[in-house]
């Protein structure tokens, strides 16, 4: 046992290291050398424990201005996702579950497959009133009511999950962890209550980088201080009604380096300016929380989610000198079931990065007085500083397998957008999106 | 005489209208449970009760979701519609915290599967039910 969770550890540090596919691989196989003290499943047929299932999608978004998910003003098929996942029971208590993922998301995510959970389920104790256990490994974090499964179109509220509860730009941080959580189930009169919690370690990427400094600079984030999550679900009478509260706070430190702290040499000034424009290490604290309820009924579905976001910069300096920024998002949904193949849905939903300053005008008169002072800092406009959507889409489940959506978003504001896709100075505060998605899964 | 009539040719019809009788709970031989209630069956095919009392690792087997056997099973022993419980196994399969039961095409596979598979547990029409499965009785 001791061997055990010693191979665990050095799996899971390895896990964390780097996130090259190759490297994904090597650790699914050390993975796997974990499973082989386990010997009762000679006494079975282990096809018979092992279970596979996988998912693909494709997408077409087309967007009157503004970028998302590639070249969207012209239309563009960057959506693509896949996956394929496994669970093997070891035994009644064990169980081994991973998924590799792929998806083309414009130029947030280029395609090439990364491990998005790889874990071993233990459970202690289950009874007629309840289950107690642990998910090892990396965890999916659970957030909200569509977090640990955003990637799968079909359990997407709509083509796109909601971006301002879950935004896609930082996606990669939030979607999981590598460390060990807990979970509890327990099955009371009238509906059951879920708790699952943990510490795991972050893994930031270049979007982090680009959606917390709006740029992508020399210096990395990194993942290295274990961050604390969890969720409280209560689902009564069978999920007719569901809420639940969650949560998640992490630190991620920022290592720049010399090219990063003297900043962008400009004609005239040369690095005169590195106290405003360049960045020192530092660390960006992230508390997250997210509140949801639903109604499920046979026809009608009401969904609602509010989510708040606490951002503190500390010595990163210059233009983050002191910013401590709270934000809050909300999602409103209506969806009814025409048959039980058709549906459709209307939502509403908002997110104000500073809640001080919703529309950013405040943000926006400080950009631009900088911007008359240094012109060749780019004056940012205030409707980077929010969005408010409508939304209206449908789906048709062609088969139980394969599915058809249709989705028309009118959006006003621009936080949602990625600095990766586009250049947020120019951005054009009033723009809609139309996309359409065909979807398999097994 | 005629209310006498009447009444008797509605309980009549109502016993011989074609029984959309209620699915019958079935599971394997062996089985040493008797009955379950709504919460136990609701935890059991939601994948979230992993063993019998005495230990035996249960297997769940069910209709594809769009199958009328099924859409009425969901809704009269379970009191769910099969949307919540597709979304139920498909976060947990997709975030790997869980499995999804195991998925047959017809009632005579599900009656095979269920007295081949030790822990096996489905539902049938009553007129498919034979003595290869034990039936099992829902309590509320």
């Amino acid at each position: 046992m001791i061997l055990y969770c010693l191979k665990l550890a050095v799996y899971i540090r390895l896990l964390h290291d780097k996130n090259q596919c190759f490297n994904q691989i090597k650790r699914l196989l050390l993975l796997l050398t974990l499973i082989s003290p386990v010997t009762v499943l000679a006494e079975t047929n282990w096809l018979d424990n092992l279970q596979i299932h996988g998912f693909t999608s494709q997408g077409l978004i087309f967007t009157t201005d503004n970028n998302f998910y590639g070249d969207s003003d012209h239309g563009s098929a960057n959506m693509t996702e896949l996956g394929l996942n496994a669970s093997l029971q070891l035994s009644p208590k064990i169980r081994l579950a991973g998924q590799l993922i792929s998806r083309n998301a414009g130029e947030m995510d280029n395609g090439s497959p990364h491990l998005d959970y790889a874990l071993l389920d233990i459970n202690f104790t289950s009874s007629s009133k309840g289950r107690f256990g642990t998910y090892l490994g990396r965890v999916k974090n659970p957030l909200g009511l569509y977090n640990e499964t955003r990637d799968v179109a079909h359990t997407r509220q709509g083509i796109f999950t909601s971006q301002t509860i879950y935004f896609d730009k930082v996606r990669n941080l939030i979607i999981s962890a590598d460390g060990a959580q807990l979970y509890g189930e327990y099955f009371l009169p009238n509906g059951t209550l879920l708790i699952q919690g943990g510490a795991g370690y972050p893994i930031p990427d270049e979007n982090v980088e680009e959606a917390y400094f709006g740029q992508d600079f020399e210096g990395e984030l990194k993942g290295d201080n274990l961050a604390f999550l969890g969720r409280i679900m209560y689902e009564h009478d069978g999920g007719r009604w569901i809420v639940a509260a969650s949560g998640a706070t992490l630190e991620i430190d920022f290592e720049g380096t010399a090219t990063d702290a003297l900043g962008p040499f400009i004609p005239g000034f040369g690095y005169a300016l590195s106290p405003l424009l360049g960045v020192n290490s530092g660390k960006i604290g992230i508390d997250y929380t997210i509140f949801s309820a639903q109604y499920n009924g046979e026809k009608w579905q009401l969904t609602g989610e509010l989510a708040y976001e606490d951002i503190d910069y500390t010595d990163i300096g210059g233009l983050f000198s002191d910013v401590d920024v709270k934000s809050y998002g909300y999602s409103v949904e209506v969806n009814y079931k025409f048959t039980p193949k058709w549906e459709a849905f209307i939502r509403r939903e908002a997110f104000y990065l500073d809640k001080e300053d919703k529309y950013g005008k405040d943000f926006e008169s400080a950009s631009q007085q900088l911007n008359s002072t240094y012109p060749f800092i780019p004056a940012i406009p205030g409707h980077s500083q929010y969005s408010e959507n409508w939304i209206l889409g449908s789906r048709w489940l062609i088969s139980p397998r394969w599915m058809a959506r249709v989705e028309y978003q009118m959006n006003k504001g621009a936080v949602t957008l990625s600095p990766s896709e586009n250049d947020i100075a120019n951005t054009t505060k009033d723009w809609d999106l139309f996309a359409i998605s065909l979807s398999y899964r097994f | 005489m005629k209310k006498i009539i009447r009444h008797s040719f509605i309980i009549g019809c109502l016993i011989l209208a074609p029984t959309i009788s209620a699915q019958v709970l079935i599971v394997h031989p062996h089985n040493t449970s008797s009955q379950l209630t709504r919460n136990n069956l609701r935890a059991i095919f939601a994948m979230r009760t992993p063993q019998w009392p005495d230990g035996i690792p249960v297997h769940v087997f069910v209709l594809e979701d769009n199958d009328p056997v099924h859409v009425s099973f969901c809704k009269h022993l379970l009191d769910m519609f099969p949307y919540q419980l597709r979304r139920v196994w498909d976060r947990q399969v997709f975030s790997g915290t869980g499995i999804a039961p195991i998925a047959v095409k017809t009632e005579q596979e599900m009656r095979e599967r269920v007295a081949s598979t030790e822990g096996a547990i489905g539902y049938l029409l009553p007129e498919n039910v034979d003595s290869s499965i034990k039936t099992i009785e829902e309590i509320l």
